[in-house]
């Protein structure tokens, strides 16, 4: 059944970002907020970087405002203006990936000026951005929000909205292939990957991938394979999938961008599963400063040795 | 010369060509995306949607090998691959945009070196276009000067008729030679009215200001302002069906391999990274302002084309919503 989601709250959302962002700007509060605007196509929207009070009405918030901004505060992306406190707009699901940053020493909360989105849920990347926001056309991450209101932010919007209702694809996609043979499996993933182009979207807009070289691109000496055939996809994706473990922040960004809609989040998902089942460990809104895969323990889970 | 094929004879038609041992190359589902791809039967075909990537590929593949190596002791044995051994082929579906970049394709490939790789790929190559009744506000081939009944790169053009079947006009040599195959399976022109023709999202851009303003603005704060955004992957320049960088490497070991060619991107920091460590385009705005740059300045400068045809694939899967479509149209508004 398709039920329609309930976003008039966003227009009174955008009305708060935008004042909260002049007053910001103007006062000198911040040197730039890194926020969305709309763009031509209809409904569409696009993550901007302001530094000027009287561009603060080209902000907004809508069901297509999807993007996980954390990525541009980065030292991946040195485009951004970085100079004192910079102010940006962030979602609860993205509030969680600024708390793993901070934890990995990359981000300093006082450098930061959170302005926080009470969010309903945004659209999936299969719904065209002027899509109404129903339950079928909301984007899987949502459906996994536990918590829609951000919190410990520096402002947000006085406004309620429903959160997200609906049980998690991924737990049922996870099931789904936790039943297959490893043969099965294999075939899955091989018949994914081998669709992948290497264009590395989905690390370019993972704040979580900000080597400043990553493995993939080395070539003194190669590490892996470079070109879009099965070795180097294969171990591109498995890079990607164990590097995040324990880190990944679950945004949905690299399943989001994958030109070939590979269900890249899926693998993260998966990971994160282990993760909780092996070391009742789960990425939170607080910033931990190691995860179970940089750290020992003596209590931990030995079994794997045999 | 114009024809009628009816649906049955035309999927007869591709059947036709798969047992004659043709390779036949046309949309399909492959693990859901609909992609260009060799198909076994006429029933894979799928013609709901643009295909995620380009037809470039059936000339320029994703990846390819150009040569392998095996040293033992001293012997080092050297093969290419011959592009003699490239199959006779038909490439079906092509929507007008897909196929108005093959000849654009041409100019480069047959440039200062002959790429026989493409060249090769390209004479043996049928090209049987698609006309569109469908378009979003992605679309914008009537911006550039094309539309969705475009005839440009087709050898034969397929336009779907109203009570079902097509109107085929035959566009050249190859196209006539492959209705002599199975003249049986056309008929005389139709009387039926073609469906109505798709509407892109945009109308056209004067495309001679957009050159003017760009040979004059190589520095200008507009590239900052667009690029800031970029998040500097190749999804662009990949789904692309104009865009033709490649790189070169050697996989495998010391003692046997291949030498690959596959696609690159201009939006890579490593594109321009040189040896020294030097990189002339440090920043993502450099990177960005080539890719305008390169289709609507220095690919006109050269070949007197524009390297877009307005399909809006870059528009659609740019993870940061970057609209090429919407820039351009900004740039010829500014001269």
């Amino acid at each position: 059944m398709n039920q329609t989601i309930d976003t008039s709250a966003y227009s009174v959302i955008t009305d708060a970002i935008r004042s909260e962002a002049a007053r910001l700007l103007s006062a000198g509060e911040v040197s730039a907020v890194i926020g969305y605007a709309a763009a031509r196509r209809k409904g569409s929207a696009q993550p901007i970087v302001i530094t000027a009070a009287d561009d603060a009405a080209r902000l907004f918030f809508s069901p297509a405002c999807v993007n996980n901004l954390a990525v541009y505060l980065t030292k991946a992306k040195k485009d951004v203006p970085r100079k004192g406190k910079i102010a940006i707009v962030v979602k609860s699901c993205d509030l969680r990936a600024i708390a793993g940053l901070i934890g990995e020493s990359q981000l300093k909360r006082e450098d930061l000026y959170l302005i926080g989105i009470p969010c309903a849920g945004v659209l999936a990347s299969t719904a065209s951005p002027d899509s109404e926001l129903t339950n079928n056309s909301i984007a899987s991450k949502c459906l996994e929000c536990e918590n829609n209101v951000p919190q410990g932010v520096d402002f947000t919007p006085a406004v309620k909205v429903s959160s997200p209702q609906g049980s998690s694809r991924y737990t049922a996609e996870i099931a789904r292939l936790e039943q297959m043979s490893p043969a099965e499996r294999w075939a899955f993933w091989k018949e994914q990957f081998s669709k992948c182009i290497k264009c590395y979207a989905c690390r370019q807009v993972c704040p979580f991938c900000y080597c400043e070289q990553c493995l993939c691109d080395r070539n003194k000496p190669q590490m892996v394979d470079t070109t879009p055939r099965p070795s180097g996809n294969l171990a591109w994706h498995i890079v990607r999938a164990i590097h995040l473990a324990g880190r990944c922040a679950g945004c949905g960004e690299c399943e989001r961008v994958c030109p070939m809609d590979i269900p890249l989040n899926l693998l993260n998902r998966k990971m994160a599963k282990e993760l909780k089942e092996l070391y009742d460990y789960e990425c939170g809104f607080e910033p931990q400063e190691k995860g179970p895969l940089n750290s020992y323990d003596e209590k931990d889970d030995q079994s794997f040795i045999k | 010369m114009q024809k009628f094929i009816s649906e049955q004879n035309l999927k007869t038609l591709l059947d036709q060509m798969i047992q004659a041992g043709k390779r036949v190359i046309a949309p399909r589902l492959e693990a859901g995306t609909t992609l260009y791809g060799p198909i076994s039967t006429s029933s894979q075909v799928c013609l709901d949607e643009l295909p995620r990537r380009s037809a470039k590929e059936a000339f320029f593949p994703v990846c390819e090998d150009i040569l392998s190596y095996k040293k033992d002791g001293q012997q080092l044995d050297v093969s290419d691959v011959s592009p003699n051994s490239f199959p006779e082929s038909t490439l079906f579906g092509v929507r007008p945009c897909d196929a108005a970049a093959i000849p654009v394709l041409d100019a480069v490939f047959s440039w200062d070196y002959k790429d026989q790789f493409f060249l090769e790929r390209r004479r043996k190559t049928t090209v049987i276009g698609l006309g569109c009744t469908k378009a979003d506000d992605a679309c914008f081939c009537t911006a550039i000067g094309l539309s969705p009944d475009d005839r440009k790169g087709s050898d034969l053009f397929l336009i779907p008729l109203e009570g079902g079947g097509y109107q085929c006009d035959v566009c050249s040599e190859k196209g006539e030679a492959l209705i002599a195959t199975a003249p049986e399976l056309f008929e005389a022109p139709s009387q039926a009215q073609p469906l109505p023709k798709a509407v892109p999202g945009m109308d056209n851009i004067d495309l001679k200001k957009v050159k003017k303003w760009l040979d004059e603005n190589f520095e200008s704060p507009l590239w900052d302002e667009i690029a800031v955004r970029c998040v500097g992957c190749g999804a662009c320049a990949f789904v692309c069906p104009a865009c033709h960088c490649f790189d070169i490497v050697d996989e495998g070991t010391e003692k046997q391999g291949k030498r690959r060619k596959s696609w690159d991107a201009c939006g890579f920091w490593k594109f321009t990274h040189h040896a020294s460590g030097h990189n002339p385009r440090d920043m993502q705005p450099k990177r960005y302002r080539n890719r305008i740059m390169h289709k609507f300045k220095y690919y006109d400068d050269k070949f007197g084309q524009t390297l877009c045809t307005g399909c809006g694939r870059c528009i659609r899967i740019c993870p940061v919503g970057i609209d090429i479509a919407a820039i351009v149209e900004d740039i010829s508004q500014r001269s």
